[in-house]
Order: structure tokens, then C-alpha cells, then sequence
């Protein structure tokens, strides 16, 4: 099974509902992004053609950042999810400048607060508990591996059922995310992308991307 | 952390920050000590100078390692370095085992030259290992093939043919201070075919980055022409080339003994200013390509 992710950026309408559902699910502190909506424009008025891409980590198959990292903390699982174990990052960041994607974040301003100066809000209390981040270590989307592992477990299926896919795909309201497994001709993903002839980005880094874009 | 804002994220050409800028200064630092330190002892050992091998050690080990432990957002993890299996595909992880192993022969070979008799292929095999801490920081950066500026095979060999040079220079100082004319003479003929080296390696680099891809073109616009440009015609050019390269000349003119002492100094010094300040621009100016295609900056 490889697990990835295609995007009908026709689809996306930039409400930044993936985003917000990723700082929840996971408590992300303040500043810290696991994904992004990146709005661009190409060509010249009158005729601009406006782009949303939602971004993420593409979960390489051939991932920089798990070739460069010198401790074994950032893993590529069987299921091709690319995490990070926080307890073996030293913090060195080469895996920061290695991924051409960019989509890696380092973590030091453990005291930023949602609202400075306020205390922190029962949200991030709780994600303390829950959730905890560690500073001096690099942080990155893992495709909600926590959700998937706990719905494979009781027999689901990742990107049909709900409490198997990510909560990107299941906050999108216009449905532009689509997640399953790519070794699967018959999937959701899978025929998506050979369908609407889906690509992933800069393919020309050699990484070969588990997410994929389609126009 | 450091991120750029949402806007400008991925839609423009975007230079790396995290290994410069606030805490990525020291890693900066970091490089340019281990591979002055090492690159001082490769040369030492070739004259089997005692004091050029042992302030070589120390600024590899102190100054390098302790910066670069530092640097690390969990110095006191550093360790899982050794243990893992990230040597095999990873850069940092084999430059840890080349500077201890290199730390390690290094010292045996100093406790052997100052109280037994040195083993030469010992000591061939600490020069091996000094030479390869020289050069696994521009390997490392190499391997960023985000980046254009670093992702050329011509970087390694730049940072080696620095490393060796700043190492020739901190030999020669060490000479002036000792008063061996005779080994001033002998490492002044390396630092001149060095400097020959850099010069020319340097300006290679640059105009092959320059066309090899617009990523790289920006880099080096930014670098020549952009807000770093004055870091470049000052202190690498006029004061790291142009100042040594004039006194390397007086020197080969008038011989070494009859050019002012105070002079070499400067110049030493200046050389090792401009090994600095191309490391910083390499670093400052390294670009990653657009991620997403955009002619302007929506929002």
C-alpha cells in the first residue's frame, strides 16, 4: 500500500478549511503550518489566470529528508508516510534545507502564545496534553498516520472512511482532496489521477511525490 | 522558527534560512572552523610542525564541533548520530564520524610525535580523514538539490581548495610567530598556488551557477549585484583576493623575508576574512526555485 493524495485545484476555493482542520487536529502552535493554501496568478491582465494549490508534504517515495536525516528520526513507513520521530531529531535541519518542496518547519518558540500576553487558551492547554510539541525539532504533515492507524485498526478503509483519512480531506467542503492508496488501480486516487491526468510537482528533483495535482 | 510570509512563500524565488540566519549563523561558524582547523593540520602535517597540527586539532574540535553542537536545536542528542545508519545515505552523519575519527588519529598522532616515535601511516591516515572533513560540508550542501548555488560538484571542491588554503595561511602565521623563515618559505608557495586555485575555482563556480538554471541565476545576481553584493567586492574580492594576491606577488618579487612582517599579517587575515565572507554569501544567497508557477504575488 502507498498512501497519497490528489487535489483538484478546479475544485479548491481557497477557504483554508484544510489548513484550520490540520492546526486542530493536531494543535499545532502559533506560526507552525503542516499545510498551506498558496495562492498565485500567472499571465498579464486581461488575461490572469488565478491558482490555489493546497500544499503539503508529498510524502515522497524517494524522500530527501529521509535520505539526509543523520539520526533516523524522519522514517518512511510501509504505507510510504514520510513522520518524523521528535525524541531522535537533534535539530540539525538538513533535512529543512533538503526538501525541495519546502514544506518542513522548525519548531524553537515553545512560549508563543495564540494570544500574547493572554495566557494560553483551553485549546492549547489541551493540546499540551494531547498533543505535545517538542521545540528544537523539525515538524511536517504525517498524513494523520494517528487516524489512519486507529481506523485501519478497527477495519476501515484510509481515504473511504472517514475516521481513516486525514482531516484535511474530510474538512475540504468542496471535496478537492481525495486521499488512498496509489498501488491501487481501482481506488478513488488512483483513477483520479490517471483519469484527469494528475501531476505532482517538479517531478525533475527525482523524489518521485505521493501527491498529486490535477488541473 | 523561521518562515517566510504566507504570501511570498513558494510563489517566488525564496533563499533558505534556517542554516544562516539567527541560530544558522553558527552553523556558518561552524564549517568554516572545522574545515580551517582540519585544513590547518593536513598542512602542518606536511612540514610535521607540532604547533600547526595542534592548533589545527584545537580549532576543528573546539571552535567547529562546540559551534556546531550549538547550533543543534538538541545538542545533548547528538549521539544518535553514531548509532543510527544515517551515515549511509546522510552528510552530516558521515562528517561526525570523519571528525572524530580525524580528532582521535590526530591526537595519537601528536602524543606519538611529541613522546614516542610518529607512525607514518598513521599519520597518512589522520591526513585522509582531515581531508575528508574538509570536504563533507560542501558535500553536504551539494546534496541540496533544492538549491541550485550549493547543487554543483564544483562546491565540494571550492571548499576544499578554501579550507586547505585558510589552514596554509593559519601555517604561515604560525611561522611568523615562531620565527621559522625557513617554513614561512615552504607554506607561501602553497599558499600561492591556493589562492591561484580559489580565484579561479570561484569565478568558475559563480558563472556556472549563473547559467545553469534561474534559481542559480538569481543567487548569484544577489550575490554580484544584489543587497550582498558590497560583501563580495569588499570583502571577498578587494580585501580576501586582490590584497593577499598583491602581497603573494610582492613576496615572489622581493622575496619573503624582505616583505614586511605587519604586511603578511594583513594579508593573512584578510584571506581568511574572504574565506568567511564566501561562505556566508554561498549560504545567504542559496535560492529554491518557485513551487508553484506565478507571474505576481496574489495575496
Amino acid at each position: 500500500m502507498r498512501l497519497g493524495m490528489a487535489i483538484e485545484m478546479r475544485r479548491c476555493i481557497g477557504c483554508n478549511a484544510c489548513v484550520l482542520a490540520c492546526k486542530a487536529e493536531h494543535f499545532l502552535p502559533p506560526g507552525i503550518f503542516w499545510n498551506r493554501v498558496i495562492v498565485s496568478e500567472t499571465g498579464k491582465y486581461p488575461m490572469v489566470t488565478k491558482h490555489i494549490y493546497p500544499v503539503r508534504c508529498n510524502h515522497c517515495a524517494e524522500a530527501k529528508c529521509v535520505e539526509v536525516c543523520p539520526t533516523g528520526a524522519t522514517q518512511q513507513r510501509e504505507d510510504g508516510i514520510v513522520w518524523i520521530d521528535e525524541d531522535k531529531c537533534v535539530g540539525c535541519r538538513y533535512c529543512v534545507m533538503a526538501c525541495p518542496y519546502q514544506v518542513r518547519t522548525y519548531y524553537s518558540d515553545g512560549d508563543k502564545e495564540y494570544f500574547p500576553g493572554q495566557g494560553l487558551t483551553d485549546f492549547e492547554k489541551m493540546g499540551q496534553l494531547l498533543y505535545p510539541h517538542q521545540t528544537g525539532v523539525v515538524e511536517k504533515c504525517n498524513f494523520c498516520m494517528e487516524r489512519i492507524d486507529a481506523g485501519l485498526a478497527k477495519g476501515l478503509k484510509p481515504g473511504v472512511d472517514r475516521e481513516a483519512s486525514p482531516a484535511c480531506v474530510i474538512a475540504c467542503p468542496t471535496s478537492a482532496l481525495h486521499f488512498g492508496n496509489l498501488d491501487d488501480p481501482y481506488s478513488e486516487v488512483s483513477v483520479l489521477i490517471k483519469e484527469k491526468r494528475g501531476k505532482p510537482f517538479h517531478t525533475e528533483y527525482g523524489t518521485d511525490p505521493s501527491t498529486y495535482y490535477i488541473d | 522558527m523561521i518562515q517566510a510570509r504566507p504570501y511570498e512563500f513558494m510563489v517566488k524565488y525564496t533563499p533558505q534560512r534556517e542554516w544562516i540566519v539567527r541560530r544558522g549563523i553558527l552553523l556558518w561558524l561552524a564549517f568554516f572552523f572545522i574545515e580551517l582547523g582540519a585544513g590547518m593540520f593536513f598542512v602542518s602535517s606536511f612540514f610535521n610542525n607540532l604547533w600547526g597540527l595542534l592548533i589545527g586539532w584545537l580549532i576543528c574540535a573546539v571552535l567547529g564541533g562546540g559551534t556546531h553542537l550549538v547550533y543543534l536545536g538538541h545538542p545533548f542528542r547528538f549521539w544518535r548520530m553514531l548509532i543510527s545508519s544515517g551515515w549511509k545515505t546522510s552528510w552530516i552523519s558521515r562528517g561526525l564520524y570523519f571528525v572524530t575519527v580525524f580528532l582521535l588519529l590526530g591526537a595519537v598522532h601528536m602524543g606519538l610525535l611529541l613522546w614516542a616515535t610518529p607512525a607514518i601511516p598513521l599519520l597518512i591516515v589522520a591526513d585522509v580523514f582531515a581531508f575528508l572533513v574538509i570536504i563533507y560540508g560542501g558535500f553536504a550542501m551539494n546534496y541540496v538539490n533544492g538549491i541550485p548555488l550549493w547543487n554543483t560538484a564544483l562546491l565540494p571542491i571550492l571548499y576544499v581548495v578554501a579550507g586547505i588554503w585558510g589552514g596554509a595561511e593559519l601555517m604561515m602565521a604560525t611561522a611568523l610567530t615562531t620565527g621559522a623563515t625557513g617554513l614561512g618559505i615552504a607554506v607561501e608557495e602553497w599558499i600561492r598556488i591556493l589562492l591561484v586555485g580559489f580565484i579561479i575555482l570561484l569565478a568558475v563556480y559563480l558563472i556556472s551557477v549563473r547559467y545553469g538554471s534561474p534559481a542559480g541565476g538569481v543567487s548569484v545576481r544577489e550575490i554580484a549585484f544584489g543587497r550582498w553584493a558590497p560583501l563580495l567586492w569588499i570583502a571577498v574580492v578587494a580585501l580576501g583576493i586582490a590584497l593577499p594576491l598583491g602581497v603573494v606577488i610582492i613576496s615572489l618579487l622581493a622575496g619573503l623575508e624582505a616583505t614586511p612582517v605587519a604586511l603578511l599579517y594583513i594579508a593573512i587575515f584578510c584571506g581568511l576574512l574572504g574565506d568567511l565572507a564566501t561562505r556566508y554569501l554561498i549560504l545567504r544567497c542559496g535560492y529554491y526555485h518557485p513551487i508553484v508557477p506565478s507571474s505576481v504575488y496574489a495575496y
